[in-house]
């Protein structure tokens, strides 16, 4: 198939544009799990905070990406260089899934066994980790992976703003009619995808509770 | 006799407790002794589960004292006091993602005990709950229910505290099974003398267990009586109980019915 | 379950060292160019003067969308090289005021760009490929006009067409109008770039704004009135490289210095018609040109 010769063609090329948009994907990702997480725990401690904290987050998801992107040039130090944008752009599309799964799957967690818990003498230190994250590690995993397939196909748009990428090949081929390198960047794009899903699936179902 | 053992290990002084428009409590006073197994015995609402939440803090007094071996509850190191306390509650409140051995040995484990003499302390416990060994390495979810309150107790009593709180443990178990559990009790405190709290709502259990009984009704102490003296009480409360549990009482209040 | 966990994170740590390091192209360079032909044209000539020259693999990444995409990525390490108007640099990415003349530009961009992004020029091309006024030959001829002040005088009778683009930057017809006292009959019709010419050849319009080195100029028998006044920047090509790729790879500047001053208005404007109205390839129209410069190898068929 044309697509298939193309790529090993050009396997170096692909090959960069895949580390590249893995490189966007993967500190977006750990960045938005470093902030939304510890968010997370901290609305589902203090309900006063639950409301402000998922509305905010909801308003950054709702702004469409290309717009964020847009917004955020101008900015001095960020929007010298595109890829620091894209990773940030890309964080904050991460936080709402993160936060709101973190969020849920905490608040899950069987009062009677908190209340047991404290009623022990456990500190809320030890509780939350002994006790709250670890139960609610498969829901917490199932945002992260929502975040991070998310993700992967914000990424190609960060191409167009230069930050390269899969979605590269994908702007390039539409300047080219050459349909071969839009699915050069198309397919990897979307295994990646695949990929991201597959994994950290995985990990959840091991993590869930039989 | 020296003097300590006849302070009160709980002493309730006026103790109020509010919680928005509801008075769930008022004008409690109550002196629990060392040794004796106190029962609260009430419908719901009467605000039995608050009086014993009051004694491990897990809620304040809005005005009075609760005091615990002398000290006052709420000047105490929160974590100290509820770790000096077994609490054992309805739902048994296993953490389901541990063993049965490391559910058992959590409180020795956070207070800093060696290895060695959690898993010591586990074996002793289990046998001393009435569970086979193996059981160790299950889950909790692989467990029946009177296992899973057997392991609840084993835990409670973990780090060998003198006072235990129970919130009525064997409420949630089919009959034949409360029964056991109920039997077991009385061995054990036969052999541990724990100082023990025990909430409930059955009469029969109360009468069986309770060395002393403290009728509450609508967040008011009505009397303390002992089983006997209450099957034959005057108390219009007290006695609106005997009649709704009917017959057969003579022989839980006469206790140890084999 | 704590085994399971040291290793994911073994996992974590070792992916992120491997991504962390940024990309960098043993023994290729990469040349980019924009999406525009005369930038593939450009571009094309780069990566074959390299491949003769330098004896290294080159990869070409053409079709990036514009002048900030390409900054983006030659500032990441992404292409090595690319074409870019001296110009543009100035005034779209340096944002200054565009003045001076060809070589105070080029002095000045090169400098900054050594300065600020670790990037140097090599030589201009040769051409300089600014706005052009474009207007039919036939009226050139006829009302003998060859500068843009000669049309000014005429422009209150003639329809002008001009790009979106040209139409709104400040330094488009706003400034253009304000340097050659301009006023057209009508407002100036904004059309896409690509109908304009067509528009003009078949009297739509009577002036439209172009590029200098438009392939259609020789083509549709249209003539570029001269900028007497100077009001454009100019806008001389010349390849942007990464001071790293010289430093590793010195034969790539030398085979660029070598481009130098090679191609003239004329002969790009003849490239660009070759490749847009005849559809030649890119590659083949390229060779030809290097090899007529005797920059490589192989004899032009065309000569007898």
């Amino acid at each position: 198939m044309n697509v298939i010769r193309f790529m090993v063609e050009n396997q170096a090329q692909v090959l960069e544009l895949t580390l590249e948009h893995l490189w966007l994907v993967g500190v977006s990702t750990f960045l938005a799990t470093l902030i939304g997480v510890p968010l997370g725990i901290l609305i589902a401690h203090r309900r006063q905070l639950n409301r402000p904290v998922l509305a905010g987050a909801n308003i950054i998801q709702t702004i469409p990406s290309l717009a964020l992107f847009g917004f955020l040039l101008p900015v001095p130090w960020l929007g010298a260089r595109s890829d620091r944008l894209a990773i940030l752009a890309l964080t904050l599309y991460a936080l709402l899934p993160i936060i709101r799964n973190t969020y849920e799957g905490i608040r899950g967690v069987d009062a009677a066994v908190l209340e047991a818990g404290r009623g022990m003498g456990m500190t809320e230190v030890q509780l939350l980790f002994q006790v709250e994250l670890p139960l609610a590690m498969s829901v917490i995993l199932s945002g992260i992976r929502v975040a991070a397939v998310i993700s992967v196909g914000l990424a190609t748009i960060a191409a167009a703003i230069g930050a390269g990428g899969l979605g590269e090949f994908i702007f390039r081929g539409l300047a080219m009619v050459d349909d071969r390198v839009i699915l050069a960047g198309a397919i990897p794009a979307a295994i990646l995808a695949l990929l991201a899903d597959f994994s950290v699936g995985w990990l959840e179902r091991r993590l869930r509770l039989r | 006799m020296s003097a300590e053992n006849t302070n009160p290990a709980i002493e309730f002084r006026d103790v109020a407790y509010r919680v928005g428009e509801t008075q769930v409590l008022s004008g409690f006073n109550l002196h629990i002794a060392r040794g004796e197994t106190l029962v609260l015995l009430g419908r719901s609402g009467s605000g039995k589960t608050t009086t014993l939440k009051l004694i491990n803090r897990l809620a304040t007094p809005t005005s009075g004292e609760v005091l615990v071996n002398g000290a006052s509850a709420c000047e105490s190191d929160v974590i100290r006091l509820r770790r000096g306390m077994g609490y054992v509650i309805q739902e048994v409140g296993l953490f389901p993602h541990f063993t049965v051995a490391r559910n058992i040995g959590l409180v020795p484990k956070i207070g800093g005990w060696p290895e060695e003499k959690v898993r010591a302390r586990v074996e002793e416990l289990l046998q001393l709950v009435g569970l086979p060994a193996e059981l160790a390495s299950r889950y909790p979810h692989q467990l029946s229910g009177g296992q899973r309150q057997r392991v609840g107790v084993a835990r409670a009593l973990a780090a060998d505290p003198n006072i235990l709180l129970m919130d009525e443990p064997f409420g949630a178990l089919d009959p034949l099974t409360r029964d056991e559990l109920q039997r077991e009790f009385l061995l054990l405190q036969r052999r541990l003398r724990k100082t023990v709290v025990f909430v409930t709502h059955d009469l029969r259990e109360a009468l069986r267990l309770g060395s002393r009984i403290a009728l509450m009704e609508a967040g008011r102490l009505v009397t303390v009586l002992s089983p006997r003296e209450f099957l034959t009480s005057p108390d219009p409360w007290a006695s609106a109980y005997v009649r709704a549990f009917g017959d057969g009482l003579e022989s839980a209040a006469n206790r140890g019915a084999s | 379950m704590k085994h399971f966990w040291r290793k994911v994170c073994a996992l974590v740590v070792c992916a992120c060292s491997l991504l962390g390091c940024a990309p960098s192209h043993p023994g290729r360079v990469v040349v980019g160019s924009k999406n525009f032909t005369e930038s593939f044209i450009l571009g094309e000539m780069i990566a074959q003067q390299i491949e003769a020259h330098a004896n290294l693999r080159v990869e070409r990444r053409f079709y990036l969308a514009g002048s900030y995409i390409c900054q983006q990525a030659i500032l990441a390490g992404r292409i090595d090289v690319y074409p870019e108007y001296t110009g543009t640099a100035l005034t779209a990415i340096l944002k200054q005021p565009a003045n001076g003349d060809k070589e105070a530009v080029y002095q000045r961009v090169k400098s900054e760009y050594e300065q600020r992004f670790g990037l140097t020029l090599g030589p201009a091309l040769g051409f300089n490929d600014t706005f052009a006024m474009e207007i039919r030959g036939e009226d050139a001829r006829r009302l003998n006009v060859k500068t843009l002040s000669e049309a000014a005088r005429l422009a209150p009778q003639w329809r002008a067409g001009f790009g979106y683009e040209f139409m709104e930057r400040p330094d488009g017809y706003p400034g253009l109008a304000a340097a050659y006292g301009l006023h057209f009959a009508e407002q100036p019709r904004i059309m896409d770039l690509g109908l304009l010419a067509r528009a003009l050849k078949d009297h739509q319009i009577d002036l439209a704004a172009g590029n200098a080195t438009d392939g259609l100029i020789p083509a549709l028998d249209l003539v570029a009135l001269e900028d007497d006044r100077h009001y454009f920047p100019p806008y001389e090509a010349v390849p942007v490289i990464r001071e790293q790729t010289v430093a590793q790879h010195p034969e790539v500047a030398r085979a660029l210095a070598e481009l130098g001053g090679k191609i003239s208005d004329e002969e790009m404007r003849q490239m660009n018609y070759e490749v847009d109205a005849q559809h030649r390839d890119t590659r083949d129209v390229v060779r030809e040109f290097l090899q007529r410069k005797g920059l490589i190898a192989g004899t032009d068929p065309s000569t007898p």
